[in-house]
């Protein structure tokens, strides 16, 4: 496992198949791998697309935006590293991106009594590396 | 399905939390001691496995190449069929169905089937944190380990709030859960936690991810489950107690709606269950107990609907209007299930609801014995995909009479 000496977080195993969305992070774009034979985003990165079996995936720029689908406010680390202790709690959503993709994400700038189901998001991305960064999220303005 | 397979003998450790100053064994170690106890409970000996079956589930801890052909020169066992499961939770009940297709096909006639884990020994990233390498790489982790994702509980968690967003459930129904399996606990020497709660000391533990309390998380422990299956023939010059496995149904990687955005609220045991109950030719009410896997009692809620002991959406007071205590009217996890008993890593605490089934059907349940019971069901559910819960989902379905 790869871990940040800085912030004592993990960091991801970069691969040929995963980098285009670290390197996209970095540069503040959410890309996401699109089927090119049925549309679908998928995520997290996959060989194919899971809805149709198509290999043909492009990365494709999603909008930023989307709706909380379920959250939960973790207080205590668990089967992480301690460098997360620092910003407990951790409001840890699946978010429902606009253009129909699902992944787990960070809320940020919003107090836990304030998360909702149903809350309408935007992206903002954290540097982890000099590789990668990931998206977090904000309640949208 | 016709009863021409049974369970005969059964085995399990005991537990330990690994304390400093205790002896810490090896997987290898419990896989030999469980199956030392399984051996002995069936009158049989490990050369009785020679040229047929060995079962092992996945562990953590060992993560060996050739992991079930290691398992068998360690025992020093030459099986002729080597069965492995790595579906965390459901191995050991995926392992039996292989098993019996095995059986019914007359490639084998027997079959030990092994687990242990030492989830608390695992070199690890930080104290307390068991994060082996296997956990730890691939883009299952990659996307969710550096976004922050905490584990089983937080995972379950956003299950959990999900389904009380679309449904209703109340703190008490799955505290009810957490206090009754902790008082079977109490009646079962082997458990780990064996102190009664009760619904306040349940409603007061601290939230460790909303809306996941302390008391609704499975204490981690280190141990070994084993069993036997043989072809009923067998079963009946072995034992005068075989436990017949009557119905199973499995489904891995289910979704409920589209494999994006998928309503996380069903598992997979809807379409499990009926299969079970289909092939066992019986109704919900002839259930005389029911072992789910209980590593939140969330989860288990979950399983009474989806296993259609009542509608979706209505296991909350489902839990509410029934008894689930062993001498009740819908006796539940009896044997303190994995939530007091101690789950030996999340593949092997698959074996516990299964060979409880075992124990109940052969009244061997002491304190917790089930009156007059004859059929009896129980569930594996393994792993956790991303976003959902249970990757696999088994169930089974046992009866005390062929
Ligand atoms: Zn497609």
């Amino acid at each position: 496992m790869l871990t940040s000496k800085t912030t004592n977080k993990p960091l991801p195993e970069i691969t040929d198949q995963t980098r285009p969305f670290w390197t996209a992070a970095k540069s503040r774009k959410l890309v996401l791998q699109r089927c090119a034979r049925c549309d679908t985003f998928n995520f997290h990165p996959k060989p194919w697309c899971v809805e149709c079996g198509c290999r043909d995936l492009a990365w494709t720029e999603a909008k930023p935006t989307g709706t909380v689908y379920s959250f939960t406010i973790s207080r205590a680390v668990a089967m992480n590293l301690p460098g997360w202790q620092g910003e407990l709690p951790v409001l840890m959503c699946l978010i429902d991106l606009d253009d129909g993709a699902r992944l787990y994400g960070q809320v940020v700038h919003c107090m836990p009594e304030e998360i909702k189901i149903g809350m309408r998001v935007e992206i903002l991305f954290e540097d982890i590396s000099e590789e990668a960064a990931i998206p977090k999220f904000r309640p949208a303005k | 399905m016709p009863a021409d397979v049974a369970i005969v003998g059964y085995g399990r450790t005991p537990y330990s939390r690994a304390k400093p100053g205790e002896r810490v064994y090896t997987v290898d170690e419990y896989i030999a001691w469980a199956a030392d106890l399984a051996l002995q409970k069936a009158g049989m000996s490990k050369n009785d496995f020679n040229d047929q079956g060995l079962g092992v589930a996945h562990a953590e801890a060992a993560h060996t190449v050739n992991w079930s052909a290691s398992v068998a020169e360690t025992l020093g066992i030459s099986p002729q069929v080597l069965i492995r499961a790595d579906q965390g939770g459901a191995s050991a009940s995926a392992m039996l169905i292989r098993a019996t297709a095995l059986i019914r096909a007359g490639i084998i006639d027997r079959a030990l089937i092994v687990g242990a884990d030492t989830p608390l020994s695992i070199p690890s990233a930080a104290p307390g944190l068991p994060l082996s390498p296997e956990r730890t790489r691939g883009p299952y982790w990659d996307f969710q380990g550096p976004f922050g994702v905490m584990g089983a509980t937080a995972q379950f968690a956003l299950v959990q709030m999900r389904y009380q967003h679309q449904f209703k459930l109340a703190s008490e129904q799955l505290g009810k859960i957490a206090v009754t399996t902790r008082h079977h606990a109490s009646l079962n020497p082997e458990a780990i936690y064996r102190k009664p709660i009760t619904m306040q000391e349940y409603l007061d533990s601290r939230v460790l991810s909303d809306p996941i309390r302390l008391l609704d998380c499975v204490p981690i422990v280190n141990g070994g489950l084993a069993y036997i299956v043989t072809s009923a023939k067998t079963a009946r010059t072995l034992t005068t107690k075989p436990v017949y496995l009557k119905g199973f149904g499995e489904a891995n990687n289910y979704y409920h709606g589209s494999r994006t955005l998928p309503d996380v609220t069903t598992t997979g045991f809807a379409k499990a269950a009926p299969q079970a109950l289909a092939m066992a030719g019986v109704k919900h009410t002839d259930i005389d107990f029911f072992e789910p896997y209980d590593d939140y009692p969330f989860v288990v809620m979950m399983t009474i609907e989806d296993w259609g002991f009542c509608r979706k959406g209505e296991g909350g007071r489902f839990v509410e209007e029934r008894n689930l205590r062993f001498d009740g009217d819908f006796p539940l996890s009896t044997d303190g299930g994995q939530l007091s008993g101690g789950q030996p890593g999340g593949a092997i605490g698959g074996f516990m609801p299964l060979i409880e089934v075992v124990t109940q059907l052969r009244g061997e349940a002491g304190a917790r014995q089930v009156r007059n019971a004859a059929i009896g069901a129980s569930c594996g559910f393994g792993g956790i995909p991303y976003g959902r819960p249970g990757r696999s989902c088994v169930s089974l379905i046992f009866g005390a009479e062929a």
